[in-house]
């Protein structure tokens, strides 16, 4: 369960003021999968790296499982991130010179698993990922855009987290791939009731989510079309925004 | 793959940048050894030249010096009374003779050997020849008065016997007996005798081979090295031998004083002019010369402990700013690290460890560089600021190796390094350099870390 309280985040840039994330209220239950859709620049990136404890909010809050953020020493904070979010970065964030394998065995490292563990666990979550085997072993900068965001996201499943926030985790990828990694997220929701929560320009991805949200202008407001029939999505969008958005 | 691996793999991730770094901390390091080095090997020199003339005074007879001079000669009586001087340790009473060759000195005529200052120089013949050719340019010693009446003779020098009360030469210092063995007992008379290297060697000497003195026959027991042509140009007797010679028991020619500390010999010189009385005696210090000596090497010692310490603090300065530049180029990575939940200890341990990955290698390269480079560096420093004097110091102090010895050099480094300085400073060095590596690594990677991860990957 993760609750967002008028969250606003404010960037000074020169004499202006700007506002990507500006008293954003929603409540995901766990085992939700949501999405974010926007235009480039609108504050995705930002809200998402809030959720994340990346980032502190201006003023708001975000509270997981009744636990304040906001309120949270800086110990704690990496501690949540390591054992409670699963973070897949618009820009991968990898650490180019390990392996594909080493960067996904990280998060593992710092939660204490064993070597042996952590190793056999990395190997299963590329392969989920469709990451052939050959690459596993890889230098970081030596794989393709696509094949890196699938270690991303890999990455972001090593520590089995409650929360997976997403940055356009398919916008690399080709369609067919992408719709795997999007059947792999859902399976995860259904067989570990984890939440997830996707930031994507992929209407079909955003389609097949259970909630969809739109950041227009700092402002977030939920779409209400059924997600099964996808012809009535665009219409059903401007109609209803008010649901999630109070305060 | 864990923390160290990743470290250790960190280390060596631009190899350019790493040979660069290692390169350099290995010439300050290395400099910074080289210069205790150096530093020992002068104050070795400097204890030994002032073992060797720092605490001894020589009483001539006043007025007089060796062979030349005046004035009434000095008594065993005199040697009594600067013995009860303060601080005095030992007096060791001198006698000498001159010799000159038997043969020549009957081509030349009996007057032949006459004309010297007033002192009652004892001047007696020999079977020896001597070793040093007393050369072409001039009269030497104003031998004949006359002018072209002996036009093609024969001279050469004369040879000084010395009786003397110690194993110790003129200044004192020990003799160097390089073949058979000293005269035992210097105070009883005996017919054994100790010659200069060159002197035997001339005459075809061995240990106990025979001469003549005077018609005496004396026996070889020993060769001495004096270190000098001119010095090797000579005899040793017994004190009481060399006085029984000459007729003149209780007779002595110089007093070799030796004094407890170098801090006394000044006190003393002053008690020993009183107690001999300025008319009676002359007391002069060593050789003044070496005292120079001494005090310029104190000033290339102390110099090479400053520059210990700025290469040193310069390993130290050069560690603190590429850890920092390194951190700061990796800030990014600090950001990833932080980002999916390193704790702050993690990321400082990587960077810590990886620190120390490079200082190790530094140290291990600077280790090696000073073992070729330091005995050349002694040698050069002492070498520039002595006289001929410090040549065999030099020789003892360096080992003698100009870097072709690697073994060698890293055993003389570590005897060298210990020398100078005690296992704990040399261990507080070591720690200091490591810890500046450390605090450079570890300060800011933690105030990296400490930044909200999302600012740090954003970059500047
Ligand atoms: N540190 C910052 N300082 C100033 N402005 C910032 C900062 N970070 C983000 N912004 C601004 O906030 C706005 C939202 O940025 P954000 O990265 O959240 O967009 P986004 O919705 O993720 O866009 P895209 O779809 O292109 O990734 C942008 O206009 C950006 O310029
Ligand atoms: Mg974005």
């Amino acid at each position: 369960m993760i609750e967002v309280k008028n969250l606003v985040r404010m960037f000074q840039s020169g004499e202006r003021t700007i506002k990507p994330v500006n008293n954003v209220s929603f409540e995901l239950a766990q085992g939700t999968f949501a999405s974010i859709v926007g235009k480039s620049g609108s504050g995705k990136s930002t809200l998402l790296s809030l959720l994340g404890a990346l980032d502190k909010p201006t003023s708001g809050d975000v509270v997981v499982d009744g636990v304040s953020l906001a309120g949270m020493p800086d110990g704690k904070l990496t501690e949540y991130r390591r054992r409670d979010i699963g973070f897949v970065f618009q820009q991968f964030n990898l650490i180019p010179n390990l392996t594909a394998l080493d960067n996904v065995m990280l998060p593992m490292e710092f939660a204490g698993v064993r070597r042996s563990i952590r190793t056999q666990r990395a190997k299963e979550l590329l392969e989920q990922v469709q990451l052939d085997v050959d690459r596993h072993d890889r230098r970081i900068n030596r794989l393709s855009g696509g094949e890196q965001q699938r270690v991303a996201i890999a990455r972001a499943l090593a520590n089995e987290p409650k929360l997976i926030l997403a940055d356009e985790p398919t916008g690399n990828l080709d369609e067919q791939t992408g719709g795997h990694i999007i059947e792999l997220l859902n399976s995860l929701r259904r067989e570990h009731n984890t939440t997830i929560l996707v930031v994507t320009h992929d209407r079909s991805l955003a389609n097949k989510t259970d909630r969809r949200f739109r950041l227009q202008q700092g402002r977030l407001t939920e779409e209400t079309a059924p997600k099964q029939t996808q012809g009535t999505a665009a219409a059903g969008t401007a109609a209803v925004a008010a649901a999630a958005t109070v305060g | 793959m864990s923390v160290l691996a990743r470290s250790v793999g960190n280390a060596f991730r631009n190899k350019i940048r790493t040979t660069a770094v290692v390169a350099v901390l290995a010439v300050a390091i290395g400099l910074a050894l080289a210069m205790l080095v150096a530093n020992q090997a002068v104050t070795a020199k400097v204890t030994e030249l002032n073992a060797s003339v720092g605490t001894t005074l020589t009483v001539n007879p006043a007025g007089g010096q060796g062979f030349e001079g005046g004035g009434e000669p000095l008594t065993v009586q005199q040697a009594a009374t600067a013995a009860q001087v303060p601080n005095v340790t030992e007096v060791v009473g001198t006698k000498a003779l001159r010799l000159r060759n038997a043969t020549e000195m009957a081509a030349q005529g009996a007057g032949g050997a006459g004309g010297f200052g007033g002192q009652a120089t004892t001047t007696m013949t020999t079977s020896l020849t001597p070793a040093v050719d007393a050369g072409t340019l001039g009269n030497r010693n104003q031998e004949t008065g006359t002018t072209g009446s002996q036009p093609a003779r024969t001279f050469s020098l004369p040879i000084t016997a010395t009786g003397t009360g110690a194993e110790v030469d003129s200044t004192g210092k020990a003799l160097d007996i390089t073949e058979g063995s000293g005269l035992g007992d210097y105070t009883a008379a005996s017919k054994s005798a100790l010659l200069g290297t060159t002197l035997a060697e001339k005459n075809s000497l061995k240990v106990g081979s025979t001469f003549t003195i005077n018609d005496q026959t004396f026996t070889v027991a020993g060769l001495f090295d004096a270190g000098t042509a001119f010095g090797n140009n000579a005899v040793y007797l017994t004190l009481t031998e060399a006085q029984t010679l000459a007729a003149l028991p209780g007779e002595l020619s110089t007093m070799i004083v030796t004094v407890n500390s170098m801090e006394n010999v000044d006190a003393a010189k002053t008690a020993l002019q009183t107690a001999l009385g300025t008319d009676k005696a002359d007391v002069t210090q060593g050789q003044r010369n070496l005292e120079t000596a001494v005090s310029s090497l104190d000033s290339v010692k102390n110099i090479s402990l400053i520059a210990f310490v700025a290469a040193l603090g310069t390993a130290g300065l050069i560690i603190l700013l590429i850890m920092v530049m390194l951190v700061r180029e990796r800030r990014k990575e600090i950001g990833v690290l932080k980002a999916i939940g390193a704790p702050n200890r993690t990321i400082g341990l990587q960077f810590v460890l990886e620190a120390l990955v490079l200082v190790t290698l530094g140290s291990a390269v600077g280790a090696a560089v000073a073992s070729f480079a330091s005995g050349s560096i002694a040698t050069a420093l002492i070498g520039s600021s002595t006289t001929t004097t410090a040549a065999p110091g030099v020789r003892r102090a360096t080992g003698g190796f100009p870097g072709g010895d690697p073994l060698g050099g890293a055993n003389q480094l570590l005897t060298s390094v210990t020398a100078s300085a005690s296992p704990g400073v040399i261990a507080a060095g070591i720690a200091a350099v490591f810890g500046v590596a450390i605090i450079g690594a570890l300060v800011p990677a933690l105030l990296t870390a400490r930044i909200r991860p999302i600012e740090v990957l954003r970059g500047e």
